[in-house]
């Protein structure tokens, strides 16, 4: 267990390096000079000197790359260009906002898509269901920023129901919250809906129902325990991606996370605070998997963490 | 008919029956969701339509339904079904092109990686990994607003972000493939194994991966539309259908909500008839493989 723990820490440590680094590359690789976002307008090449040594521009690449690493050991990533504050209390001050959007996203798409995946498991190729079928298929098929505007047009500007931008109040997450959860149900019910199709065929249901186990029993408590595990990983999966992928819902509702934050930043490429969104949502998004990780000893008791074949 | 032991009133009622027949409504009702956004955007310089850059300053702000401007004008005076069409040839042929890269390289490297094994297989797996656990979004986002927005950038970029999943899949048929008896005749006739995993092992899970590419295309429209939503798009000669929508997003407070449904509803009927299309196909192929095994 304690190796185990190690070598995925390590591994995760690698994987922070490599994005750091690749986001690093890419940054100085691009073309385009961050100095003329900051210096004052129709500068002088004198001014852009000037910029570009305060940022720290002026050095050698492998140089900077070395100050960046020296400085990222000590937990600083610098100051942003646009904030002139440490980039990393930056993303900080932002992050409750996408975790909460997140939070409730995955916590109503788990309420809705476990039931809806097991019903339609035991009612498969029936017309119903297929008719919800086609209903889930839609839901991946529409732009995330589409259903956004959709709500946003009948649900803030013509009813005024919810407040249509920004945080104001509880019921601003509303909206935002349901135009992420569309997609997700689609992908989460469908993947419970393969998973249980499978089990409910399996050899020992039909011993258990000979046995006369009941029909609830045996959907949920033989079935879907042992759905679970890839059930499980698929929520902390796409939990972990919204850390990082509710970019564009941000932008539309114009909510202060971290996601309408990155956006500007490369725009206006403001190094220090990319380098710092990336980073802490790639740190939170190893953070979650370890934990799903962690879970599946206790969903599956065949399951010996650090051996291999897990399943 | 009566004769027989299984009626054909219950055989018609029979699940696999009934499996066969939702798939084949699938697979219309998508085929003709898809045709309907796809035909219109391929003809889009046969049809006589407005032009789609520059607008009549009297029709400014339509609604849709006008007099010749079915679905009613930008605030710029253009016809908005125009733009649409237009814009639609840069995001079809960037999803086109990006699954047939990502398509490419995800037989080839899944096929190595199976038959091969060893380091190649660890050398691709380790890729994969490597490249889920990165935030995609913000790479792509970052690697557009960085090196520019040209079509083949875009391509590239989508390509690269979907080349895992065609590639597990080859990978996952080639093992089942390679231990057939059928390889290893072909190895005692002493065919080299490029040949044998080229000319015998890929046409044979081929037709699998390719609908899972053909899924891609979905993914590869709406990937471009987020992509050009939020500023990375290509914008000549017309922008994108997530450009237009980009275009318009201020102004449906103001009450001009058809600047942003109707191209988000072009987009999402297009991706739905491919999911529908691919979905029913998917069923059909996997039945097929079923039968012949």
């Amino acid at each position: 267990m304690r190796r185990y723990l190690i070598t995925r820490l390590a591994q995760s440590l690698l994987t922070v390096w490599f994005t750091v680094t690749a986001v690093f590359v890419l940054l100085r690789l691009a073309p385009g000079d961050p100095a003329v976002n900051y210096a004052p307008p129709n500068p002088t090449s004198a001014q852009l000197d000037a910029v570009r040594a305060q940022f720290g521009l002026d050095q050698p690449m492998a140089q900077q790359y070395l100050t960046f690493l020296g400085h990222l050991l000590r937990g600083d990533i610098g100051e942003s260009f646009q904030f002139r504050r440490p980039a990393l209390d930056v993303v900080l001050d932002r992050l409750p906002y996408t975790i909460t959007l997140a939070m409730a996203a995955i916590v109503v798409t788990a309420l809705i898509s476990v039931p809806l995946g097991v019903w339609m498991a035991r009612r498969a190729d029936t017309a119903k269901e297929l008719g919800v079928n086609i209903g889930t298929i839609a839901g991946q098929s529409m732009p995330d920023f589409w259903i956004g505007f959709v709500l946003l047009i009948i649900f803030a500007v013509n009813l005024g129901w919810f407040p249509p931008s920004g945080f104001t109040s509880g019921a601003s997450i509303v909206l935002p919250c349901l135009t992420i959860v569309v997609l997700q149900i689609a992908l989460i019910s469908r993947l419970v809906r393969r998973e249980m199709t499978v089990n409910l065929a399996a050899p020992y249901i039909g011993v258990a129902r000979a046995r006369g186990v009941s029909e609830r029993r045996l959907t949920w408590g033989y079935a879907f325990g042992n759905s679970a595990i890839p059930v499980v990983t698929a929520l902390g999966t796409r939990f972990a991606a919204m850390l990082n992928g509710v970019v564009i819902v941000e932008v539309v509702f114009r909510w202060p996370g971290v996601g309408e934050l990155v956006v500007d930043a490369l725009k206006r490429r403001d190094f220090p605070l990319i380098q710092a969104t990336v980073l802490v949502t790639v740190v939170l998004a190893l953070i979650v998997q370890l934990l799903v990780d962690l879970l599946y000893p206790l969903m599956d008791p065949r399951v010996r963490l650090g051996q291999e074949a897990r399943r | 008919m009566n004769d027989l032991a299984i009626p054909a009133r219950v055989l018609r009622g029979s699940a696999a029956a009934r499996r066969a027949r939702y798939s084949t409504i699938k697979m219309w009702v998508g085929g003709v969701c898809a045709g309907i956004v796809v035909l219109p955007v391929v003809f889009a310089r046969v049809l006589p339509l407005p032009d789609p850059v520059r607008g009549a300053l009297r029709e400014t702000s339509l609604p849709p339904l006008s007099a010749g401007h079915l679905l009613g004008t930008d605030p710029n005076g253009r016809d908005l079904l125009s733009r649409i069409l237009h814009g639609g040839q840069t995001s079809l042929l960037i999803g086109v092109l990006a699954i047939i890269v990502s398509g490419l390289i995800g037989v080839l490297a899944g096929a190595a990686a199976g038959y091969f094994g060893g380091w190649v297989d660890a050398a691709v797996s380790r890729l994969q990994e490597a490249q889920m656990s990165l935030p995609l979004l913000l790479m792509l986002l970052l690697v557009v607003a960085l090196f520019g927005s040209s079509v083949p950038i875009i391509t590239l970029v989508i390509a690269v972000a979907q080349w895992p999943e065609p590639a597990r899949l080859t990978r996952a048929l080639v093992l089942v493939e390679r231990e057939k008896p059928y390889v290893a005749a072909a190895r005692v006739l002493g065919l080299r194994r490029v040949e044998i995993l080229a000319r015998h092992i890929i046409p044979n899970v081929l037709s699998q991966v390719l609908v899972v590419v053909l899924l891609l295309l979905a993914q590869a429209v709406l990937l471009e539309s987020a992509l050009s939503f939020l500023g990375a798009g290509v914008q000549r000669p017309y922008p994108t259908w997530g450009g237009i929508i980009a275009d318009g997003r201020e102004l449906f407070v103001t009450g001009e909500w058809w600047l942003v449904t109707l191209p988000g509803a072009a987009i999402a009927l297009l991706v739905l008839g491919v999911n529908l299309f691919g979905d029913g196909l998917r069923d059909r192929v996997r039945r097929a493989k079923a039968v012949q095994a």
